[in-house]
């Protein structure tokens, strides 16, 4: 009776640590401003079972997620264990023997309890021996005290089995290992007796370790076992390439508290493992970025102002420096790599919205958002030269404003004024006039698609243009827009939406494959080599056009090498989100340049192959700057066919 | 204090530049447009002066091409009114014409503070914020590097040729041509910006006087071409090659130190 | 024809422009006409050989700081007394200071940023640096007149050892503006004025970032690195980095610019320099226009392309 009472107030006084550690943790996230995340219940319930079930992101790092799933499914099945602990504690005549807690569940909880065991050392090996860079920056302390608490929880059991045994003398083939334990503790000397009192130690050590692990995690990283199954349930299902709206009351987030509920759940479901920040290319690039970091100082500040801390401390500027806000590249492979769907991303555009309607903007962004107010292109252009590559063809490309066509190629900023590009667009447009497309361009009437601009935190200026070009379609009678800047195409087919626009949007490798397949496009005149090819981010990771290119090098005769990080993983080249008109000056190495190194370290790749015109500028300004044009060169797609010469003919 | 902040549109020079059939003008059909550069610094400066020191901002411009957006944008920057000034001069007036038609306006308007830009890539024959002083009888700064307000008055940065400076009092009126900003101009976003194209702009006449003869180019020419550099053809290795051969012919490369 | 020429006046000593003006204004005065000098904020015997017919001077302001409105006053007191056909002023912050506003108060025309003047039927012919310098304008305007004259148009006047006549003026002193203090470059700044050999980087290079590639290369040239006033107000070099008008005039053995367009302000800071080699993409600038030597290569094929060739030697 008294073990009970004692046992009802531990579990009380414990219970109401956890509840109101807890509470501290969850009240800012209830309080927050609403967003809603409710929708399509059956799409992220399959995602819950494919992320926390299945471990689909954690796998893809092999030990990381193996040792992650030998100790969550020990947890699972240890959980047994605990309610028979309590239960038994607690409620006189409690078992679980009836359902098969002296058999199949006894097998489980020792198997997992060795299964944990050997999680627990996997990760300490990985903190002790490896320890990879992503975990910088991260609490390590928590990490070895859960570590200590989930050994604590399953060892204590182990021993108290054994104990069990021992005092009893109820040897069970469904216990090997407790009973393994009891054999040794036997020829340590352990007799009944002194393992019945031992049992009752480790019965109370169990309850113990679990109470206070309980206790630990509202506080911990470790919390995320409760709050992952809500912020994956809670995930944003909306269009990947569109960007969620400012908050209703203000331009941006400028204050912690304007971040919405899934915003600060984001920030409680953190578990510091790092891999966004080892996927994040300003990091890679020395810039003073890290998604985790960044989760993780909102994370801290928000708690600071739940303790009455940090009242004065400015959100931008204080908990987070502008030049971390304008290093992201937006190229989202943060929100990607993340096992608990946390949105480092999303919150840094917020923010960027707040600094860009202070008027606080870094100073060549200022440059080019300027010249994107005046002229409709960042290069500080006049809009009427948008067309004037045009000037150099053979034949004069229709002028979509006025006649009917059947592609409108939307040509895009960097493709249209800049040099370097302008060669590629002119190549797109012979092949394509060549073979027999037809299509058309916007001419002077074409303005910046606002994908960066809008992802450089500049709404109103997104709208402008976006408006601009909404209107200009809107005249035109096409079938679908063409674009060979992934960019644009995010917009044209994702952000437009915002203003109740679907077009059908296809990025020129797929226009090209289909002219390829039916026999009006053939391989340049080139020799099959090794390529190797760099996956956009805006074209890859946010739209999903992972296959077309790789169609077209394999048509085209070459062999392709893929470099490590390819597809989904593919490393941004450092110009997205609007960094392209920023100042590098900061970066130790940049983006494009490790890129490079990477494609050179494959050891045969003869050609980098592009599709994208941003790619086409940073790749060939990174092997001149390193220096490696004879290793290496850059190309664009459009550099592997050529019009097939029978319908060229015709 | 009332801040008016003159505001220029002029063409952007960065381009390139025709003459047009009279050969006194640029062809203006297809130039670009920007406001001027020093206006801009003017116009940051009123801003800032007005955020120090607390003072009404009046943005300030002759009716013309993109002179309305100008305005506009200057409201979302920070200017609490715009004034447009309506005229009847075909084409841009130059800086002696402006400042008539403007001079009245201003005095009207009550600023006790005029900024406008030191000069623009067009005025040939003379500087608006002078001629506005003369017209006025306000004393001038002109090249003006940063105003700030101390407890007696303005004190403003005028810069000289070699580096040197001198800060001087502002205890009146006066007109001044401002170089640069103590702070680069900020940037204005697109939603304020949407916010003003809203905003009401005042108009008011200006007017020449009697017999105004404005000053014109007889002709624009290209620069005589006789001291044209010897161009180095090539790729640009090409060209770095050559030029560190005749470099160190000449002895310019290396041998320091 | 009468000319009556404004002398700037550093450190208590006419300025090297107002010897330019001297030899213009003696050109456009031609024989028999007279050249008058207004020189205030120095003693007329500082400008005893420079050659002209009288000095006009106000004792009150021999000794005291530039001042504008003093000067203005003065000036006008000048025009009042000598009654020019044309009055001769530098393209400086005086010119532009005083310049528009005595040509208002006298009803005199004005013509800004001329490279040449020469004396016309009843008018003063004149060629100016429009755009940048981009383009000539060419004007023919009535006298009396007054030039804005760029730095530089005329060659300085040789010493003339002289008595001019110094004619004594008077004006009311005016009132709203007062001379606060007065800096001077600072002298531990580096002082690219001595340098023999300079790298200028212009608005052209777009991106800070060369600036550090383009301070490895002067490195390499045994240069100092110097930019045109659109980097320095972008902040991406300092203030005593700056040639031009604004800035420092400069007179090394080489000048390497690199994006620099050549506006006539910048000209003013390097136009003498020795050996002046331009690269700018734009074949117009009219940098090459002032360049021995000049080449339309993009900076960023350029300066790796230049640097690895001094490597190579």
């Amino acid at each position: 009776m008294t073990t009970q009472l004692a046992l009802l107030l531990l579990v009380a006084a414990a219970g109401a640590a956890f509840v109101w550690r807890g509470w501290r943790v969850l009240a800012p996230v209830l309080r927050a401003p609403p967003v809603a995340r409710t929708d399509h219940p059956a799409a992220r319930a399959a995602f819950v079972v494919q992320d926390v079930g299945l471990h689909r992101r954690l796998l893809n790092k092999r030990w990381s997620g193996v040792l992650h799933a030998l100790i969550f499914s020990g947890f699972l099945v240890l959980f047994t264990a605990i309610v028979q602990s309590f239960g038994s504690g607690l409620i006189p005549g409690f078992t679980l023997a009836p359902i098969g807690g002296n058999s199949w569940i006894a097998l489980l909880q020792d198997i997992f309890a060795v299964l944990i065991t050997i999680g627990i050392a996997m990760a300490a090996w990985q903190r002790l021996f490896w320890r990879p860079k992503r975990f910088a920056g991260s609490n390590s302390r928590d990490a070895w005290v859960i570590f200590a608490l989930v050994m604590a929880v399953a060892g204590t059991m182990l021993l108290e089995f054994a104990c069990h045994i021992l005092a009893t003398g109820q040897w069970t083939p469904w216990r090997p290992v407790s009973g393994a334990i009891a054999r040794g503790l036997a020829l340590a000397g352990m007799g009944p007796e002194g393992a019945a009192a031992a049992e009752r130690v480790f019965y109370w050590a169990h309850i113990l370790a679990v109470l206070a692990f309980l206790v630990y995690i509202p506080g911990s990283k470790h919390r995320h076992i409760l709050t992952a199954i809500p912020n994956i349930y809670f995930r944003n299902t909306g269009p990947r390439g569109a960007l969620p709206p400012p908050p209703a009351d203000a331009p941006g987030v400028a204050e912690i508290g304007q971040f919405d509920w899934k915003d600060k759940l984001d920030l409680i479901s953190c578990t510091e493992c790092g891999r966004c920040q080892e996927a994040c290319p300003a990091y890679a690039a020395g810039l003073p970025l890290s998604p985790k970091k960044v989760v993780m100082d909102l994370r801290d500040h928000m708690f600071a102002r739940e303790r009455g801390e940090e009242a004065d401390l400015p959100l931008i500027g204080g908990v987070i420096a502008p030049e971390t806000l304008w290093a992201c590249t937006t190229c989202r492979a943060c929100m990607d790599v993340c096992p608990v769907h946390i949105e480092p991303m999303t919150k840094i555009v917020e923010m960027r919205r707040s600094l860009v309607e202070e008027g606080a903007v870094e100073p060549m962004l200022q440059d080019a958002l300027a010249s994107l107010q005046r002229n409709g292109n960042s290069l500080g252009k006049p809009a009427r030269q948008r067309a004037k590559w045009t000037k150099d063809l053979g034949f004069k490309i229709k002028d979509a404003r006025k006649e009917p066509v059947d592609v409108l190629w939307f040509v895009g900023d960097y493709a249209s004024y800049d040099p370097r590009v302008q060669r590629i667009t002119l190549k797109v447009a012979e092949v394509l006039h060549a073979a027999g497309v037809d299509f058309g361009i916007l001419y002077e009437g074409e303005q910046n698609s606002g994908n960066d601009v809008r992802r450089a935190g500049e709404e109103g200026l997104f709208e402008t243009l976006a408006r601009a070009n909404i209107d200009l379609l809107d005249e035109c009678d096409f079938r679908r827009i063409m674009t060979t800047d992934p960019h644009s195409l995010n917009a044209l087919r994702q952000e437009y939406r915002l203003f109740g626009k679907d077009y059908e949007v296809i990025h020129y490798t797929q226009l090209l494959l289909e002219l390829m397949e039916a026999g009006r496009l053939a391989p340049a005149e080139a020799e099959p080599q090794v390529v190797t090819y760099h996956d956009p981010c805006y074209l890859g990771r946010y739209n999903g056009g992972f296959d077309a290119p790789r169609a077209l090098i394999r048509r085209a005769g070459h062999s392709l090498h893929e470099m490590g990080r390819c597809r989904e993983n593919s490393f941004c080249c450092g110009a997205g989100g609007g960094r392209i008109w920023m100042d590098d000056a900061a970066m130790a190495e940049r983006p494009s340049e490790n890129r490079i190194k990477e494609a050179l370290a494959l050891g045969d790749a003869r050609l980098f192959v592009v599709a994208c015109p941003k790619d086409t500028v940073m790749y060939t300004a990174a092997v001149q700057a390193l220096g490696v044009g004879d290793r290496i060169a850059v190309r664009d797609m459009i550099d592997l066919v050529r019009p097939d010469p029978g319908v060229a003919a015709a | 204090m009332h801040i008016a902040a003159i505001l220029r549109i002029v063409p952007d020079q960065n381009e390139e530049l025709e003459i047009d059939d009279s050969g006194a003008d640029i062809d203006r059909e297809w130039i670009g447009l920007k406001l001027n550069e020093f206006d801009d610094q003017a116009l940051e400066e009123a801003v800032l002066l007005k955020e120090a020191a607390g003072a009404r901002v009046t943005a300030v411009a002759l009716a013309g091409d993109g002179a309305e957006r100008q305005l506009q944008t200057a409201i979302a920057r920070g200017a609490d009114d715009a004034l447009l000034v309506d005229h009847d001069i075909d084409g841009i007036p130059g800086a002696r014409a402006a400042a008539h038609l403007l001079a009245g306006p201003l005095r009207d308007l009550g600023a006790d503070l005029v900024l406008t830009g030191v000069q623009t890539p067009e005025d040939v024959f003379g500087q608006l914020a002078p001629f506005l002083a003369g017209l006025l009888g306000w004393p001038t700064l002109n090249a003006v590097h940063g105003v700030s307000a101390g407890a007696g008055g303005l004190e403003v940065v005028q810069e000289y040729s070699g580096g040197r400076a001198a800060r001087f009092a502002v205890t009146g009126p006066a007109v001044l041509g401002v170089q640069t900003a103590s702070r680069p101009p900020r940037y204005v976003s697109g939603s304020k910006l949407r916010q003003a194209s809203s905003a009401t702009i005042a108009r008011a006449a200006g007017a020449l006087p009697d017999g105004f003869a404005a000053p014109r180019i007889a002709a624009l020419a290209e620069p005589a071409r006789s001291n044209r550099a010897e161009m180095l053809d090539g790729d640009a290795e090409a060209v770095a090659e050559r030029l560190a051969g005749l470099l160190a012919e000449r002895g310019l490369l290396g041998g320091r130190e | 024809m009468k000319v009556l020429v404004y002398a700037d006046v550093e450190a208590g000593q006419p300025a090297a422009v107002a010897r330019e003006l001297v030899t213009g204004a003696r050109a456009l005065a031609g024989p028999g006409g007279r050249v008058d000098l207004a020189l205030f904020g120095a003693d007329p015997s500082a400008a005893a050989d420079m050659g002209v017919d009288r000095i006009l001077t106000l004792p009150a302001l021999a000794a005291a700081p530039y001042d504008p409105a003093a000067h203005a006053a003065a000036l006008s007191a000048a025009i009042a007394a000598a009654g020019p056909d044309l009055v001769l002023m530098g393209y400086t912050t005086a010119g532009l200071d005083l310049g528009p506003v005595v040509a208002i108060r006298h009803d005199l025309g004005l013509v800004s940023y001329c490279q040449t003047a020469r004396a016309g039927d009843g008018a003063v012919e004149t060629e100016s640096q429009i755009y940048g310098g981009k383009l000539i304008a060419r004007a023919a305007t009535p006298l009396p007149a007054l030039l804005l004259m760029n730095v530089g148009a005329f060659a300085e006047a040789a010493p003339a050892p002289g008595q001019p006549e110094v004619v004594t003026l008077e004006a009311a002193a005016p009132q709203g503006l007062r001379f606060i203090d007065a800096t001077a470059p600072d002298p531990d700044a580096v002082d690219i004025t001595r340098a023999d050999r300079l790298l200028c980087v212009g608005r052209g290079i777009g991106e800070a970032d060369v600036i550090e590639e383009a301070q490895e290369v002067a490195g390499l040239m045994g240069a100092e690195l110097v930019g045109s006033r659109p980097v320095v107000d972008a902040g991406w070099l300092p203030k005593e980095r700056q040639v031009g008008k604004s800035g420092r005039r400069v007179k090394p053995a080489l000048y390497l610019a690199l994006g620099v367009s050549g506006a006539p302000e910048h000209i003013e800071g390097m136009g003498e320099a020795g050996l002046i080699v331009a690269v700018n993409t734009d074949a117009n600038a009219p940098i090459f226009d002032h360049a021995h030597y000049g080449a339309t290569v993009d900076l960023t094929d350029f300066l790796p392309a230049f640097r690895a060739a001094l490597e190579g030697r």
